[in-house]
Parts: C-alpha cells; sequence; structure tokens
C-alpha cells in the first residue's frame, strides 16, 4: 500500500498542468494578499498625470484619471479571486444539492429536480445575468449571487450521474440495511465520496466567473466603487487609441488568472481520470 | 426514435414556456418604470402616465399581461417595443441576419480550424507543435473575447489601417452588388476573428482528446494487430467515432449562436442581437426584452433537439429504432 504521501506526489509526478497552475495560483494569492504593500500607488489616488505612459514613475502607465494602472490591477486580483471563488461555490453547493437529491432519491425525487436541471440547462445564463444585474442593480455582492445561481447545471448533472452510481454500491446499501436514514446516508457517504468531479469543475467554474464578471464590467454593469480588471477595460476603452496600456495589461491581468485554474481544473481532472492520463 | 423525438419536444416546449414567464417575472419585478422613461423627465402630468400605462397594457394584472403576450406570441405578434413604437417581432428580424452572419461564419472557422488543429495535435501527441499548440489553446481559452476584439481594432484599424474598425458597411461610400459583399466581408474580419479565436480551444481540445481516446481503444489495437495501414485505421475508424463529442460541441455552441456573440457586436458596433439588446436593457424596453429572450430561449431549444437527433444517427451505440 501506498502512503497519502506518496499518492499526492505521484499525481504530480506527470500533471504539469497541475504543477503549473499550482505556482501561478500561489503568484496571485501573494499579490491579492498583500496589494497594499505591493502597490507603489493609492489606486484611488487621482493625479495630475492623464492617460500618461508606461515609465519608470508608472511601470504601467496611468489612466485617464491620473490613477497608476499597477496599482488598480494589483488591487484588481483580489476582487476577481472573491468574485470568482465565492459564484463557484454557490454554483457548487446548489449544484452538489440538487444533483445529490435527484441521483440518489431517483423516482419522484429525481422526476422533479433533474426535469429543473434539464429546463435550467437550457436557459441563456449569460442574457439573464445580463438582465437580472442591469435591472436590479450591479453591487458586488448581487454579481457574485447572480453569477453562482446560474451556473449549478454542470455541478448537478456531475453529481446525479456520480450519485446514481454510488447508490448500488455496497458501502451505501449496507449503510441502508443498517438503518441510517437516508439524508444522512446522502450527506456522509454519497456527497463526500462522490465530490471530486465537482472539485475540479468548480475550479473551471472560477475561471468562467471571473470571465463573466469581467465581461458584465466591461458593458458597464460592474460595481462602479469596486476597481475590477473588466471595469479598467470599460474605462480605457475611450482612451485606447492614446492610451493602449490601460486595456492591454488589464486584460492581460483577467487571463493570466483564468489560465491558472484552468491548468488546475485539467490538473485535477486528470488525477480524476485515467483515461485522460498521458493525453 | 418519434416517440424520443415527440418526448423531447414536449419538454422544449416546456422549456420555453418556464423561461418567458421566469423572465417576465424578473422584469416586471426589476424597480424602474418603462413608462417614466418613455414620459421624459421634463413636465410630466400624471395623466399622460396613466394614459400610456393603459396604451401598453400595463395596468392589468400580471397574470394577465403574461397570458396576453403568450397567446399573441402563437399569432406571431411580440408586442410592439415601447421605445420605437415598432413591432418587436419585425425589429428583432433585422437584428438576427446580422448576428447570424457574423456568427455561423466564426463557429464554422471554429469547427473546421479547431477540429482540424487537435487531430493533427493527436497524431502527433508529445511533438513540439502539440505542446506549442496546446499551450496557445490555453491562453486564447482564457482570453475575454471583448479584451481581444479591442486589441486586434488597435493592431489591424488604427496601427495597420487595413481593415476598419466598426459597423458593418461603409457607411461614407454605400456599395452595391459585389461590391457591398466585399465591403461587409472586410468589415466582418476582425469581429469573426475575435469570436472564433475565442472558440478554437474547445474543437481543439476535444478533437485532440477524444481521437486520441479513440486510437487507444481495442478495436482499434486489434485493427493494428490485423496488420492495416494506420493511415487507414485513422481515416475509416478512428475520426467516425472521434467527431461525435466535435458535433456535441458545435450544436451547443450554435444554441447560443444569438446571445453568445453580443459583447464582441458591442465592441465591434456590429448592428446585431448584442448592440439590439444591451439598448434594449437601458431603456427597460419590457416588449423588445421579452422578444429577445423568447427568440434566443427558442433556438437553445431547437438546438438541443437537433443535437440529440443528429447525435443517434451518428453513433450507432445510442439506441434507434428501440423506442428510446
Amino acid at each position: 500500500m501506498e502512503t497519502k504521501r506518496e499518492k499526492i506526489r505521484r499525481a504530480f509526478r506527470g500533471n504539469p498542468q497541475l504543477r503549473v497552475g499550482m505556482v501561478m495560483l500561489l503568484v496571485l494569492l501573494v499579490v491579492a494578499v498583500f496589494a497594499n504593500v505591493l502597490s507603489p500607488y493609492d489606486p484611488y489616488k487621482l493625479s495630475n498625470d492623464l492617460v500618461s505612459a508606461p515609465s519608470s514613475a508608472h511601470l504601467l502607465g496611468t489612466d485617464h484619471l491620473g490613477r497608476d494602472v499597477l496599482s488598480m490591477l494589483l488591487y484588481g486580483a483580489k476582487v476577481s479571486l472573491m468574485v470568482g471563488t465565492i459564484s463557484a461555490l454557490i454554483a457548487a453547493v446548489i449544484g452538489t444539492l440538487l444533483g445529490g437529491v435527484a441521483g440518489f432519491f431517483g423516482g419522484k425525487a429525481d422526476t422533479i429536480f433533474g426535469g429543473f436541471i434539464n429546463v435550467f440547462m437550457m436557459m441563456p445564463t449569460f442574457f439573464l445575468i445580463l438582465i437580472v444585474v442591469a435591472l436590479f442593480g450591479s453591487g458586488m455582492v448581487k454579481v457574485m449571487v447572480v453569477i453562482g445561481l446560474t451556473s449549478w447545471v454542470g455541478n448537478a448533472k456531475l453529481m446525479r450521474a456520480q450519485a446514481l452510481s454510488l447508490r448500488e454500491r455496497t458501502f451505501i446499501k449496507s449503510a441502508e440495511a443498517v438503518g441510517e436514514s437516508k439524508l444522512k446516508i446522502l450527506f456522509r457517504h454519497v456527497v463526500p465520496n462522490g465530490i471530486f468531479p465537482i472539485i475540479a469543475n468548480t475550479t473551471m467554474g472560477v475561471a468562467s466567473a471571473i470571465l463573466t464578471e469581467s465581461s458584465l464590467a466591461f458593458l458597464g454593469l460592474g460595481d462602479p466603487n469596486i476597481i475590477s480588471w473588466g471595469q479598467i477595460i470599460q474605462n480605457g476603452k475611450a482612451y485606447f487609441l492614446s492610451g493602449w496600456w490601460i486595456c492591454l495589461f488589464a486584460g492581460l491581468a483577467i487571463i493570466y488568472t483564468v489560465i491558472t485554474f484552468y491548468l488546475l481544473g485539467d490538473g485535477l481532472n486528470r488525477i480524476l481520470s485515467p483515461k485522460l492520463r498521458g493525453v | 426514435m418519434r416517440q424520443y423525438i415527440g418526448k423531447r419536444l414536449l419538454t422544449a416546449v416546456l422549456c420555453v414556456f418556464l423561461a418567458l414567464l421566469f423572465n417576465f417575472i424578473i422584469i416586471h419585478a426589476a424597480p424602474g418604470n418603462p413608462i417614466r422613461i418613455l414620459a421624459g423627465t421634463d413636465s410630466v402630468s400624471e395623466e399622460m402616465v396613466a394614459e400610456l400605462t393603459t396604451k401598453y397594457g400595463l395596468d392589468s394584472p400580471l397574470y394577465v399581461q403574461f397570458f396576453r403576450y403568450v397567446g399573441n406570441l402563437f399569432k406571431g405578434d411580440m408586442g410592439v417595443s415601447i421605445y420605437t413604437g415598432q413591432p418587436v417581432a419585425k425589429e428583432i428580424m433585422t437584428r438576427l441576419g446580422p448576428t447570424l452572419l457574423l456568427c455561423l461564419t466564426s463557429c464554422i472557422i471554429a469547427l473546421v480550424l479547431g477540429t482540424l488543429l487537435g487531430i493533427f495535435c493527436a497524431r502527433h501527441a508529445g511533438s513540439l507543435l502539440d505542446t506549442l499548440l496546446g499551450s496557445v489553446s490555453y491562453f486564447f481559452d482564457s482570453t475575454p473575447s471583448f479584451w481581444l476584439g479591442l486589441m486586434l481594432i488597435l493592431l489591424f484599424a488604427s496601427t495597420l489601417h487595413l481593415l476598419p474598425t466598426s459597423g458593418m458597411v461603409s457607411l461614407r461610400a454605400p456599395a452595391e452588388g459585389f461590391a457591398r459583399v466585399l465591403d461587409i466581408m472586410k468589415h466582418m474580419v476582425l469581429p469573426s476573428l475575435s469570436l472564433s479565436l475565442t472558440l478554437i480551444p474547445y474543437y481543439f481540445r476535444i478533437a485532440r482528446t477524444s481521437v486520441i481516446q479513440v486510437g487507444n481503444e481495442d478495436f482499434i489495437t486489434t485493427l493494428r494487430a490485423a496488420g492495416m495501414r494506420e493511415d487507414r485505421i485513422y481515416r475509416k475508424y478512428v475520426f467516425r467515432n472521434a467527431i461525435l463529442p466535435v458535433v456535441t460541441v458545435f450544436g451547443i455552441q450554435l444554441a447560443y449562436i444569438v446571445s453568445g456573440s453580443a459583447i464582441v457586436e458591442i465592441v465591434f458596433s456590429w448592428p446585431g442581437m448584442g448592440s439590439y439588446m444591451m439598448t434594449a436593457i437601458t431603456r427597460r424596453d419590457y416588449p423588445t426584452l421579452m422578444g429577445i429572450y423568447f427568440v434566443i430561449s427558442v433556438s437553445v431549444a431547437v438546438m438541443m433537439i437537433a443535437v440529440d437527433i443528429v447525435y443517434t444517427y451518428l453513433d450507432p451505440r445510442i439506441g434507434r429504432g428501440s423506442g428510446k
């Protein structure tokens, strides 16, 4: 038998996605946590250097209000990570619950919950998010909740499939025979044993939530009081012929973050599915 | 098979109905009154507001409004835009063409290029080019299409002056006939490039993975052991089996075609559904919003069913004719 540590080491070996993703995530976390120490300027402070090109004073230039782009980007990291993680977690919880109940209980529960999942799958989600945010206002919390509430379908499908196969396994059957309550079995055995694909999918979900948030901010539907990368691009759009640096670097920051989570998700998927090994 | 399609159709109709209901509730629960926006801010009399409210039928109970709306839909009537006074169906039709043109072109380019690159990389898995293309695909997969659009404008339109920055036709020199087609094509290069570049990674990855997976199946090994030539194995057996997931992705992307390109359309001022949607949202134009949502839901539902049906024909393993 190999120990847990050996197992983890083996998972990392031959999985460059996971390794690179981990390192990139670490950098991102350091930036997000120490943004106030790393930033050369206060990102909200206006100055007279309007749309000035990258120089030694402002490494990535300034925007139309004279704010330092580098400092804004560093502060924006926290916002992106927060939005991405919280939305993805909301989606994970809803997906796990709905999919778990549908798959494990089967029968009528599956007809209702499974049907609900199928109906929701056909919802054009981005448009839905757009309408809700545009009509109800665009605070950061609202954006996170709306993205979370609309992106759980993938998780629900995965969890339903997991629960369907798990409920036929001996250890679940024996738990039933011993007389444990159904709900208890669901949360004690089915969910913990079937959660892995949800974890991988949620990691990918962080990436798409960050993309969705930046699209909203780009359309002018982000939280106007918080610096986010999408919003920097939206503001820089009007000046991008004279000040290309505003949009360019903010976009690169989004790409870096999204790649990080895609790599992590991909890496986790590879551990999970032996079919993908060596692909 | 017929029973299966019937069942799927029923689900689809239910889906569209629920989507509409859902959307109706959201729109009407939102703060902001379209009549107030329509009436403007200068010296609005209460009588005028009341009169307009009656005119647009916004004074009857919500459920009446909803069922009246659904009833009218069957007659092909999506109501009248509160802002422009034009029938919504007509406005959507003029907007749908440019969107379909842009999206279909981009999707097909992405499908062909992505799949070919994916197949190529699968057959040369582990090579330098494979690693390189894999990394590039991660990059474009993570790129926001609106940002890519801006960068393309910056590079090709503003700096190199090769292509137009926005719109679908040159307004200053309107052309006729073939020249007009060329003009539209020229305007379409950048928007379709930003869309397809962000779509290619999906096809690339799916094609690559599925060719490799099928190539590792036992029956392929058997063919190999029997001495069949590698080229023939791939052409006759691997590709046919590996193409299924690609078809699914293509169908799903087509389903979201109407809403998927919205943001790129806005960047390039493309006169399609995307920009129409944004203006409708800012104007609180309820009938227009409902109409757009209806068109999107229907197209999603139809495409989902189409994917299912095509799938059953392509994959012999999915029971056809067994009544399932």
